[in-house]
């Protein structure tokens, strides 16, 4: 039991890694919580099934043109809510987060209904239900196998471009010094826009995979969804995508085996009350690096 | 410089109070309330009870109103939240022109306005709101009801399925899978309670909270104790996703459920997995009468999905509504004393779910009948019980 | 502009006599009343959180804890030992500030975001306690059936005349509307005359630079959590009153949204401004009412409440950064005394 426990945690794990990398790559370079994150990852999933059921796209035509949208809509959200307040107080862009939240969640209400739909079905590949590995008690399915595969290669892909192209390395250093960034000539605006773009790209996929493996969608699953992947990001150290990716995945494995042995009730609280021992036995997270008070 | 940000927020919203106090002149229409969640995360449920009080307005608008005057709901959103529950009471009780009320929703939303609504003095039929504690708070100072309630509290349900597990299907262990708010709290002990009376072994209990989507962890527990069935006391949404997840890790066990399960999308939801759910439900398609049946049709034909218990619920509580303003006038007094009237099946309404009256603590005596889901399609269960 | 001002002196006199008047004159209504008395609660909210972020500079984002704490222990101790709310507060108050001494401890030594997430964690504990120990707060179900305010005097009649019964049991609106009236004053009289104090200046001085202020000799740790303290015990107060006056709980009144809004209050009404704290509650709370009305008039269905109210908080901070009144939060930080604090801090910093 414990092994299939695992296997659940971490595919569970490997979904808030996606997320949570979203909201650390913001924090990253504007020291924001973006709390729009969790709506975008719902989008994701709406966006996807609207494709396949009113333009009847093929599945994988669907999944890019939701994730390409969902970088739109990324963008959008920093162009028009953020950007603006750029040099504006940071509580500020908080509230805006927060605003652009309700109003996302709300817009979803009014385009696609307040009722759970389905994934459509029809649109997967019948081998997603067949086992793909089975050793004793514990199986774990083509679709199971697919979140892995899908989650595991888009972060290596972002950590190359995080660390080898010319607009990761201008990530990275927007996330020391945004200031000094743009005395080196680094258009920090588009460097911002095209952090909001990757990470709601990921949200997105995020979306997709949730809503294809557990067969259902809703305009109120961002909030969920975001408040987890937030608290991983948080324990990996907010700021750093390593940190969010492996704080994703022990979030996931931590609730999983909190819900089996502990109690179920509180399952959630088992990943807050990590979190909160995290921060403060280790207040930069797991992997983040020591911050300082910022004057 | 106090000036532009507090003259113009400032008086708007003050003017705008006080404008939204102020009730519109009562023409010649009956208005009734519809407090439920239009907004959040409880919408999907008050888009059903909308739909049901929708049909029957138009349907009595439609034959000419209430002794020529034309009938209004008033749809008040709540959200499902307490707060928003206290503040849209005082708005109803506020508005002479509204008789009646069809609402709350949720228990808790209910229990938040009943204070207002027993002072003021407005009856409520409530066609959803299930928790036990509504029928001790019910009532004035002389021991009258101000609410009544159409739908089965939960205890009854949770004692009739045990009954049902035992009695009919002959299953003896059991794991129970309860969503962690008053209707499944309600309904899992009752369940436990009798499930313990008559001598069947629970082999594990785990809570779910609404709005989850994996419940892995809990399943993979429970498959552990070996069970023969599972009782999920929760709603669909969630619902279809457990009898998903539980066939997937191969716990293929019959599986019951209440009144929260009946609805259409159960079924989409839970896909090849929906079949071998046991569910209770007020009323049978099949075996209703021909308004039950021109309900179901009208139903689908103007929402374009199946009907649910919520809607019928909603419609029969409208109904109910509106004949009592029919006999008695509008006034809410009367109103409330006509409803109490309705204590015994005779006087009974007969609606679509049944014939509906209330014990003297306003709650329904309904019979109940169980439902299974076969071939992705709900049936009549083949064998209900006597 | 001057005359303005003028004339702000006896309008002001003049909007308080008529809100003092307002319950007993023939157009009060239960709806306007409970909406203001619901205002009243936020007020309070947003005055002591006020003092975190405001003050202090702290960002505290689970404020809604706290609020929940105080409710839930005026409703328990009403509910299974009956005493009066007149104990019930002073209690709940101090268990209010005790659970924020308890979490305040050990994190307000964290810096920057850290520490809102800590509270964040924490507000999302107290729900899920509030929602699984059911034995003592009976959990989703709820605490119905609390008593409502009463006003016990019988001892001061025994003293006087042994025919009175002076006994008066809150019922309505109104009584409410001018107790919460008082509680409100009386917290924002308090909080002013702190403001101004050595513990005020303390706070600022945290907020502009705590390097400086703790070389200038600013115990800062000891302040912050007199800071917390104070702030979570405020927050326990509105939580007592609003459970004894909605005479029911649930932990779902208790979620992370709360906070925000209460957050919201406060960086509408600008930071750190006891007076747009004030604003800002009226404005957040009466807007869902707005809305709920004026929506149907231009023809948009009840479903589209929030969305307009999203949208409205998203445009005030993009046309207000800095809330409504950064102009009196300015005048706040114009005051001489907060001048000279500066100038020192910043003779200490360069010197």
């Amino acid at each position: 039991m414990l092994e299939q426990q695992l296997v659940n945690g971490l595919t569970l794990g490997l979904i808030y890694a996606l997320i949570a990398v979203g909201y650390t790559m913001v924090y990253g370079v504007i020291e924001l919580i973006n709390f729009a994150h969790g709506e975008v990852y719902m989008f994701g999933a709406f966006l996807c099934m609207t494709f396949l059921t009113v333009f009847g796209a093929p599945l994988i035509v669907a999944v890019l043109l939701s994730m390409a949208c969902c970088a739109l809509m990324g963008v959008l959200l920093d162009v028009v809510a953020y950007r603006p307040l750029r040099n504006a107080p940071r509580l500020a862009a908080l509230i805006t987060a927060i605003g652009m939240s309700i109003f996302l969640q709300n817009l979803a209400m009014i385009i696609w209904g307040s009722r759970p739909l389905p994934f459509v079905k029809e649109a997967l590949p019948a081998f997603f239900k067949v086992t793909a590995l089975s050793f004793g008690d514990v199986n774990i399915s083509w679709m199971q196998m697919t979140i892995y595969i899908v989650a595991i290669s888009l972060m290596i892909l972002l950590n190359v471009i995080i660390t080898k192209t010319r607009t990761g390395t201008a990530m990275r250093a927007l996330a020391q010094n945004r200031v000094c960034a743009s005395l080196m000539g680094i258009n920090v605006n588009r460097v911002i826009a095209f952090t909001f773009a990757l990470g709601s790209g990921l949200g997105a996929m995020a979306g997709i995979m949730v809503s294809m493996f557990y067969n259902t969608m809703y305009p109120t699953m961002g909030y969920n969804a975001g408040v987890k992947a937030f608290a991983a990001a948080v324990l990996g150290g907010i700021g750093s995508v390593p940190g969010a990716m492996f704080g994703g995945v022990v979030l996931g494995i931590a609730e999983t085996l909190g819900a089996g042995y502990v109690s179920s009730p509180y399952r959630d609280g088992v990943a807050y009350a990590i979190m909160i021992l995290v921060i403060i036995l280790r207040p930069s997270g797991l992997l983040g690096r020591a911050v300082t008070e910022k004057a | 410089m106090l000036g532009k940000g507090l003259k113009f927020f400032g008086t708007a919203c003050l003017m705008g109070l006080l404008l939204a106090a102020v009730p519109a002149l009562a023409d010649d229409v009956i208005k009734i309330a519809v407090p439920s969640p239009y907004t959040g995360s409880a919408a999907g449920f008050g888009e059903n009870v909308k739909a049901g009080v929708t049909l029957k307005v138009e349907e009595i608008n439609a034959a000419g109103g209430i002794g020529g005057k034309k009938v209004e709901a008033v749809y008040l959103d709540e959200q499902c939240e307490p707060r928003e529950a206290a503040t849209v009471s005082t708005k109803i009780a506020n508005d002479k022109a509204i008789v009646g009320i069809v609402g709350h929703l949720c228990s808790s939303a209910h229990l938040a306005a009943l204070p207002t609504y027993v002072r003021e003095g407005i009856a409520a039929i409530s066609p959803t709101a299930t928790s036990v504690t509504i029928t001790d708070k019910n009532k004035d100072a002389k021991g009258n009801v101000w609410s009544f309630r159409n739908v089965y509290r939960d205890d009854f349900q949770g004692k009739f399925l045990a009954q049902y597990v035992d009695k009919v299907m002959g299953l003896k262990k059991i794991a129970v899978f309860y969503e962690n708010n008053d209707y499944g709290i309600g309904l899992k002990d009752a369940f436990v309670k009798e499930a313990k009376t008559l001598g069947l072994t629970i082999v594990g209990e785990e809570a779910y909270m609404k709005g989850a989507q994996d419940f892995n962890p809990q399943l993979t527990k429970m498959k552990g104790g070996a069970p023969e069935a599972l009782f999920i006391a929760g709603y669909y949404p969630e619902g279809a996703l457990i009898v998903d997840q539980a066939k997937k890790i191969g716990l293929d066990v019959p599986k019951f459920g209440a009144d929260g399960f009946d609805n259409a999308d159960y079924i989409k939801l839970a896909g090849d997995a929906a079949d071998g759910l046991y569910l209770t439900a007020p009323f049978l398609a099949e075996t209703a009468g021909p308004d039950a049946k021109k309900f179901i049709e009208t139903f689908k034909a103007r929402f374009g999905r199946d009907v649910d218990w919520m809607s019928a619920n909603a419609y029969d509580a409208t109904g109910m509504l509106a004949d009592a303003i029919a006999k008695v006038g509008a006034d809410r007094a009367k109103i409330r004393d006509y409803l109490a009237g309705i204590n015994t099946a005779d006087k009974g309404y007969k609606g679509i779910t049944g014939v509906n009256y209330f014990d003297q603590n306003g709650d329904c005596l309904k019979p109940a009948y169980v439902k299974t889901v076969k071939g992705n399609a709900f049936v009549p269960a083949p064998k209900q019980m006597d | 502009m001057r005359g303005v001002t003028a004339l702000l002196g006896p309008l002001k006199y003049l909007l308080l006599a008529a809100a003092l008047a307002y319950p007993l004159t023939p157009v009060s209504d239960v709806y306007v009343l409970h909406v203001v008395v619901l205002v009243m609660v936020y007020m309070v909210l947003a005055m002591g959180l006020n003092i975190l972020p405001g003050f202090c500079g702290l960002l505290d984002l689970g404020y809604v804890g706290f609020y929940g704490i105080g409710a839930y222990t005026a409703g328990l101790l009403t509910l299974n030992y009956d005493l009066s709310f007149w104990i019930i507060v002073p209690l709940a108050v101090l268990n209010g500030a005790l659970w924020g001494i308890v979490l305040g401890a050990p994190t307000l030594r964290l810096v920057g975001d850290y520490f809102a997430i800590v509270t964040f964690g924490f507000s999302e504990l107290v729900v899920l306690f509030l929602t699984n120990e059911i034995w003592l707060t009976r959990g989703p179900l709820g605490l119905p059936g609390i008593a409502p305010v009463s006003l016990d005097l019988s001892w001061l009649s025994r003293l006087l005349n042994p025919e009175w019964d002076w006994r008066y049991v809150f019922s309505g609106e109104e009584p409410y509307y001018y107790l919460g009236m008082a509680m409100v004053f009386m917290v924002y009289v308090v909080l002013r005359r702190v403001e101004d104090s050595r513990l005020g200046r303390a706070w600022l001085a945290i907020r502009e630079d705590p390097m400086a202020a703790a070389s200038t000799g600013v115990n800062l740790f000891a302040y912050k959590v007199i800071a917390f303290a104070v702030s979570t015990g405020i927050g326990a107060l509105a939580g007592c009153f609003y459970a004894r006056w909605a005479m029911f709980l649930s932990p779902d009144m208790f979620k992370f949204w709360e906070s925000f809004l209460v957050l919201c209050m406060v960086v509408l009404g600008g930071l750190g401004n006891i007076r747009g704290a004030l604003i800002g509650a009226v404005v957040l709370i009466s807007l869902g009412e707005v809305l709920r009305v004026a929506l149907p008039k231009f023809g948009l269905p009840a479903e589209t409440r929030f969305l307009v109210y999203g949208l409205i908080m998203v445009l005030i901070m993009r046309f207000r950064p800095g809330g409504f009144f950064t102009a009196v939060a300015e005048s706040t930080l114009a005051s001489p005394l907060i001048i000279d604090l500066r100038r020192k801090l910043a003779a200490r910093k360069t010197g």
